[in-house]
């Protein structure tokens, strides 16, 4: 199966969010399944970055790379990030793939790399 | 014939050449040296490491107790081919780090006691460790434990330490872990520091005496507070508390 | 709206404590009470994040207000992350103004050393988004280290005054007997020496060691009060002002300028307007610098300097103790340590010690006006305000 990160948009004034939330951001309509589901586009442009050297203790790693990513459509999302050598404003193109094992649980979340 | 028995008990050390003093400055701006530790000068490390036998945290009780039986098996001759590292502020005991030699190509990192904390001084004393085996003695590999989380997050991960599973360590019997030449060459840019030679003052300073450590860990303030708490980090349940009580119990 | 003051401050030494949450808020609070030469409150307002996470223990303010043999007043927990602290004194403050009650004890307290530091970070974490953020294994340190990057980028901020801050905040921590850090460091030791980097690792990439607050168990208390029986206590008569509060997206990434923090500036505008000052009449003022480089932009958030120009005023060392705009003379979250919900009433306990002219060799000479910003979630919730000394 293939999976996708989803906006929400709004069927009032489509304005684009993500993460979901229930009520626009923009016009505040205010009623059941405002929202339709968009997958989000997986190229963007990395707007910051950092390495994480001390993580929460699910993951068992020595660092973990994260940044914050401006994609095609203007959206932002905050992903995990496998670059050697990332730049601010380097072009970038998300996978979905597992970002942590909880417990049993795989979580899935966008994972950049250099386009 | 005590004589001859006293032959049988007594290990012989190989010749392993000494550990090179070093100096470096601290996050306060001040200066640590880290050299090797005489077997004169046992008695007074004993003296510092025996108050922390009865700090019931982060398992300074159980890692004090084996350093102190460690020590004492050194003096008395009865441990083969230990070493015993220390890293000293202006005299002050900062830490001690000892392990000893299983061959000649493979060494055993016994345990890291620092006295003072906040300062990264366990971690360079460790990493002193390792580079006494590694580039001093030339050996392929240090087998690795760690009795607190703290120090297996700390050596297990910074490290990235191979599994020796097959390999006991000495300490309690639990699977190994190995910082192989390759994942020490590996970590010694970021871990590995200190200058040489150290300058003759602080040298001088520092072989003149052991000095106390000035502001070392401490037993909790309350034990009767500490069994309350619903986690006990060092799952010693407070075995002073229960003596209190035992002593009590006879007086009565 | 009746007025209100503060007649009666409390603290314990911020460290590593090996007793319960409920007395490490009431200990603080015995400390409140005597010095406000009160036996009684009406109502008890209790700051607090982690007790049912960390501690196992919830409904605190009850164990509290009994500890304290203070019931039947009404007793309450507020929890809303690192702004736990300055969200009880805002009850407290509505409370007393309301005219509902007269007197008001408000307690923080955090125990985080029960738990490792591994538990610990993930225990804060749990504050981002927890789809769009935390599963990822966004920390607090990672939020940030990306606005540090960006800072960095935009505004010319660079390590050495990062390093600064902490250097500064922990030095002030030494002239405070009840802070958690009593290491002073150095520039050289952290910064400049061969040895430096490896004394000061990364944490979050470009955020070091050394540019984070500890992880500290501590309690603080106040005594609120109307001005009747502020007046009859004959304590220093210490008004609050002015308190502003705003939230922001809980997803960082969805700020529209992300080297703003909206909240804190809209939270200080209204704090100011409120208690009818200018960033120019404060004296005195405790930063959330839970990280270095939270002090220089909330120095700007709320108005003390221009934007981008927090760390030109730091390398003058107007924020020093003697400076013109004195900051975080306690030590800071950086140097006094961070129980998270006890954080917000610690700022305000030492405002209070400063206004009353009783903070000893850290003392800033002749100070009125008082401000303190806490600092909730990464920025999504934050509340200032202002205090005043009367007479």
């Amino acid at each position: 199966m293939e999976r996708e990160i989803f906006g929400y948009k709004c069927q009032k004034c489509g304005t684009l969010h993500y993460p979901f939330r229930m009520v626009c951001k923009n016009c505040r309509a205010n009623g059941y399944f405002e929202f339709d589901t968009v997958p989000l586009p997986h190229a963007g442009k990395l707007l910051t970055f950092t390495f994480i050297h001390n993580l929460p203790a699910e993951f068992e790693v020595a660092r973990l790379g994260l940044g914050i990513v401006e994609l095609e459509n203007g959206l932002r999302v905050t992903g995990q990030i496998q670059i050697d050598d990332p730049k601010l404003g380097m072009d970038v193109v998300g996978a979905i793939e597992v970002v942590k094992r909880d417990a049993y649980d795989n979580r899935y979340g966008f994972v950049f790399r250099a386009a | 014939m005590a004589v001859d028995l006293e032959k049988i008990l007594r290990p012989v050390d190989h010749p392993y050449p000494p550990y090179p003093a070093k100096y470096m400055t601290l996050a306060s701006g001040e200066t640590l040296v880290i050299r090797q530790a005489t077997r004169d000068e046992v008695p007074t490390l004993l003296k510092h490491v025996a108050p922390l036998v009865f700090v019931e945290r982060d398992y300074y009780d159980l890692v004090a107790a084996r350093v102190y039986a460690e020590l004492l098996g050194w003096y008395h001759y009865r441990m083969q081919d230990e070493y015993v590292l220390v890293a000293q502020i202006d005299g002050e005991l900062a830490a001690i780090v000892n392990g000893r030699s299983v061959t000649g190509k493979q060494g055993m990192s016994l345990h890291t006691l620092a006295m003072r904390r906040g300062l990264r001084i366990g971690a360079h004393a460790f990493a002193a460790k390792m580079e006494y085996h590694i580039d001093i003695l030339g050996q392929d590999e240090v087998l690795v434990v760690a009795e607190s989380p703290i120090g297996f997050r700390r050596w297990m991960i910074e490290y990235q330490l191979e599994e020796r599973f097959d390999t006991p360590h000495e300490l309690g019997g639990v699977p190994s872990y190995a910082l192989t030449k390759e994942l020490f060459d590996r970590a010694r840019s970021k871990l590995v520091v200190g200058r040489r030679p150290v300058p003759e003052d602080l040298l001088a300073k520092a072989h003149e005496a052991i000095l106390p450590p000035s502001d070392p860990p401490t037993p909790p303030a309350d034990l009767l507070a500490a069994t309350r708490a619903k986690y006990d980090l060092t799952g010693t349940a407070l075995i002073l508390q229960r003596w209190a009580q035992d002593r009590s119990a006879d007086d009565a | 709206m009746r007025e209100v003051y503060i007649i009666g401050i409390g603290i314990t030494t911020f460290t590593r404590l090996e007793y319960p949450l409920s007395e490490i808020a009431a200990y603080a609070s015995m400390g409140a009470l005597k010095d406000a030469g009160l036996t009684d409150v009406d109502y008890l307002v209790v700051a607090n994040m982690g007790s049912a996470r960390i501690n196992s223990q919830s409904a605190l303010a009850s164990a509290v207000a009994d500890t304290l043999s203070l019931t039947p007043a009404g007793a309450v927990r507020v929890e809303n992350g690192p702004a736990s602290g300055a969200s009880a004194i805002k009850e407290g403050f509505m409370a007393v103004a309301s005219g509902m009650h007269d007197t008001v004890l408000v307690a923080g307290a955090e125990r985080m050393r029960e738990v490792n530091s591994l538990e610990a970070t993930d225990f804060v974490a749990t504050l981002t988004h927890p789809m769009a953020e935390y599963i990822y294994g966004v920390t607090l340190p990672g939020h940030a280290a990306m606005f540090t990057r960006l800072y960095m980028e935009k505004y010319g901020v660079t390590e050495r005054h990062l390093a600064m801050v902490g250097v500064k905040n922990q030095n002030n921590a030494m002239l405070n007997k009840d802070a958690h850090l009593h290491q002073p460091i150095s520039l050289e030791g952290i910064l400049d020496s061969p040895e430096a980097m490896t004394n000061n690792p990364w944490v979050a990439e470009p955020i070091r060691f050394f540019d984070c607050c500890p992880v500290s168990d501590g309690g603080a208390a106040l005594i609120l009060a109307s001005k009747e029986v502020a007046e009859a206590s004959g304590r220093p008569m210490i008004r609050i002002s002015g308190i502003g509060q705003a939230t922001d997206t809980l997803a960082v990434h969805e700020r529209e300028e992300p080297t703003d923090l909206m909240a804190v500036r809209r939270a200080a505008e209204q704090a100011y307007a409120m208690a009818g000052i200018k960033p120019k009449d404060i004296d005195v003022a405790e930063l959330h610098d839970a990280f270095t480089i939270l002090e220089i932009v909330e120095s700007e958030e709320v108005g003390f300097f221009e934007k981008g120009k927090g760390h030109i005023a730091l390398e003058k060392g107007e924020t020093e103790i003697g400076g013109k705009m004195p900051i975080n003379p306690s030590g800071g979250l950086k140097g006094k340590g961070h129980p998270v919900g006890a954080t917000g009433v610690a700022q305000v306990h030492e405002i209070v010690m400063q206004l009353r002219g009783d903070a000893g060799e850290r003392q800033v000479k002749g100070a009125k006006n008082g401000l303190a910003c806490n600092f909730g979630g990464f920025g999504n919730n934050v509340i200032v305000s202002t205090y005043t000394r009367e007479g």
